[in-house]
């Protein structure tokens, strides 16, 4: 099966900083990609080269073939990208209903799309992630989960076949977590797309995952199914130190 | 090619895969139609009263012209315009050397001054993509002044300290009564055709998109907005729009010196008419334009020496008491908008 999307020698430095070292990986259609490391190890970074908000300093992305390394991140959406951000970025002036509005409009062309086609659009995406009836509220006062909600929706409305989900479970409680997670799940199920899922709560990974990368220092670390990388020792010494034997 | 289908609220207009829909909404319109009435008969009764504030009417829509772009510039850019002043001296002095030189007529010299302006805001495009923050507001707020100084450097061709004289009017009825009031509904029609324009982009697609580059600029570009394309074209056509009141002013006056509108003075006046009306909403202008004309009007009239002094300082208090503005007032008893009032934030 040819990938959806593939990373090939991705280089990111800043200065003399090496923040991405030749990192290389596939994405495929359908599958929910884990994306794990410790802090610092540049998973951050490379969602962002990804996603156009860096350019790639050399390496290749390519997506259903298309070479995407130089796009702006406005064309990579319309390619079918979209992205939440680890802390989430709302338009504090506008309503919840407005700014999915807005990327209904914004994201992939469709045509003939009115603006009050947008609107209902965007009312299904709000209906959706449970936020329909803060539809008229500023995005400034939701609370945290409904701004993590406000983020998934705004991303889906822009219809991607690739969401990147930089650490969605950051600041919420065990609760809302959970439907975090099954949002996700139900969006991947709903409207068939790929999900790219940095994370640093294992357990989260471990359900959801169909796939893992682990990466360290802005290198690979190790690819597979769930349990061969928590059961990787190169993992398990980024995580838990060279001396982790001892004290297991 | 374009279908247009009527249907019982609203036009459906198509143009090959492209859809518009233009929601006809008669219930909302019964304030404005009789403000714009009032605006309208106002010049009438001036007429026979007290002609003099035909002239007042005359400066409160072209303040409230002037700030509209800039309304829509500071929205569509996501940030400050300092110097829209600098359009109204390339506008101006367009049409002012034109009709000049060549004794051309306002409507010979419109479409130049149109052109000019809209070059030299495509010149200065870039800015709006390289510079922000408190940089744009220095960059802005320096065309203008360097402007003044090329008409002082080059006063032969400028008249910077005299000041261009000689311009074909723009009406002339042989009797100045009347050239007054035609001029006054003249200026109340641009105000109105711009007050219909930019509040109907500001309500459409691309308003939102414009809010949208107005509170985030980096997440706006991540969910597909080409950014750099609507903050171009939001400050080349504001820019234009504020370039055409210099042509006005130059054959309103049949007389145009940069010394009167290239300088902060003026600026601050538009920047206040902004402010005063509510921060950057296109009715609120016309509120502050018609606030800040009449006051400075009365303020000349009967505070005599000091006035320059204590009409910056009852604006300032005023921007303090009324951060809304007045305008804002008004919207805070009666919201029924479903599209949000669009704030400035930088």
């Amino acid at each position: 099966m040819a990938p959806l999307v593939k990373v090939s020698n991705l280089v990111k430095r800043f200065g003399g900083i090496v923040a991405v070292n030749d990192v290389s990986f596939e994405i495929y259609k359908g599958e929910t990609l884990g994306f794990i490391g410790p802090n610092g190890a540049g998973k951050s970074t490379v969602v962002n080269c990804l996603t156009g908000y860096l350019p790639a300093t050399s390496g290749k992305i390519e997506m259903n073939g298309v070479d995407i390394t130089h796009m702006k991140p406005h064309q990579r959406v319309h390619m079918g990208l979209a992205r939440t951000y680890q802390i989430p970025r709302p338009f504090p002036e506008l309503t919840a209903l407005t700014s999915v509005l807005a990327s209904s409009i914004s994201g992939k062309k469709r045509i003939n799309q009115s603006f009050q086609d947008a609107m209902y659009d965007a009312t299904h995406y709000l209906e959706f992630v449970g936020l329909f009836s803060k539809r008229n509220i500023l995005a400034r006062d939701l609370t945290f989960y409904e701004l993590r909600m406000l983020e998934l929706a705004r991303a889906l409305a822009t219809t991607p076949q690739l969401l990147f989900i930089d650490e969605v479970m950051a600041g919420l409680n065990p609760g809302e977590a959970k439907n975090a997670i099954k949002m996700i799940r139900k969006a991947k199920e709903e409207f068939g797309i790929t999900v790219f899922w940095i994370e640093h709560v294992m357990a989260v990974l471990m359900e959801a995952a169909d796939r893992i990368v682990a990466i360290n220092y802005g290198s690979k670390l190790a690819e597979g199914t769930p349990d061969e990388v928590v059961n990787n020792d190169d993992v398990i010494e980024a995580y838990l130190g060279k001396g982790w034997r001892e004290y297991a | 090619m374009v279908e247009m289908e009527l249907k019982r609220d609203r036009i459906v207009i198509r143009l090959g895969t492209k859809k518009w829909e233009w929601v006809l909404e008669p219930r909302y319109w019964r304030n404005t139609l009789l403000w714009a009435a009032f605006l309208m008969i106002a010049p009438a009764v001036a007429y026979f009263y007290s002609p003099g504030l035909i002239n007042t009417m005359i400066s409160a829509n072209i303040y409230a012209a002037i700030a509209m772009p800039l309304a829509l510039m500071t929205i569509g850019t996501g940030r400050m315009n300092f110097g829209p002043q600098f359009y109204i001296g390339v506008g101006g002095y367009t049409a002012a050397l034109l009709s000049i030189a060549y004794g051309w007529g306002p409507l010979t010299t419109l479409p130049f001054a149109i052109l000019m302006s809209m070059v030299a805001a495509l010149i200065f495009s870039p800015l709006v993509i390289m510079a922000r923050g408190l940089y744009y507001v220095l960059l802005t707020l320096l065309l203008p002044l360097v402007f003044l100084e090329v008409t002082f450097i080059y006063t032969d061709i400028f008249k910077g300290d005299t000041g261009l004289f000689g311009i074909v009017p723009l009406l002339d009825t042989g009797n100045a009564k009347n050239n007054f009031l035609l001029i006054g509904y003249f200026s109340t029609a641009i105000m109105f055709a711009y007050l219909w324009f930019i509040n109907k982009i500001l309500k459409s697609r691309y308003g939102l998109l414009m809010a949208s580059i107005n509170d985030d600029e980096d997440v706006a570009h991540s969910i597909g907005i080409n950014i750099n394309k609507i903050k171009i074209i939001a400050f080349v056509a504001a820019s234009t729009l504020i370039g055409i009141i210099g042509w006005f002013y130059a054959h309103y006056f049949s007389s145009f010196a940069g010394i009167t509108y290239l300088p902060l003075t003026f600026m601050l006046k538009v920047l206040l008419v902004l402010m005063i009306g509510g921060r950057a909403q296109v009715f609120g202008c016309v509120v502050g334009g018609y606030f800040v004309a009449f006051l400075e009007m009365l303020m000349i009239r009967f505070m005599g020496p000091i006035q320059p002094l204590l009409f910056p300082i009852i604006l300032l208090i005023l921007l303090f008491i009324l951060p809304e503005g007045l305008f804002g007032l008004y919207r805070k008893r009666r919201y029924r908008e479903y599209l949000p009032t669009i704030h400035v934030r930088r």
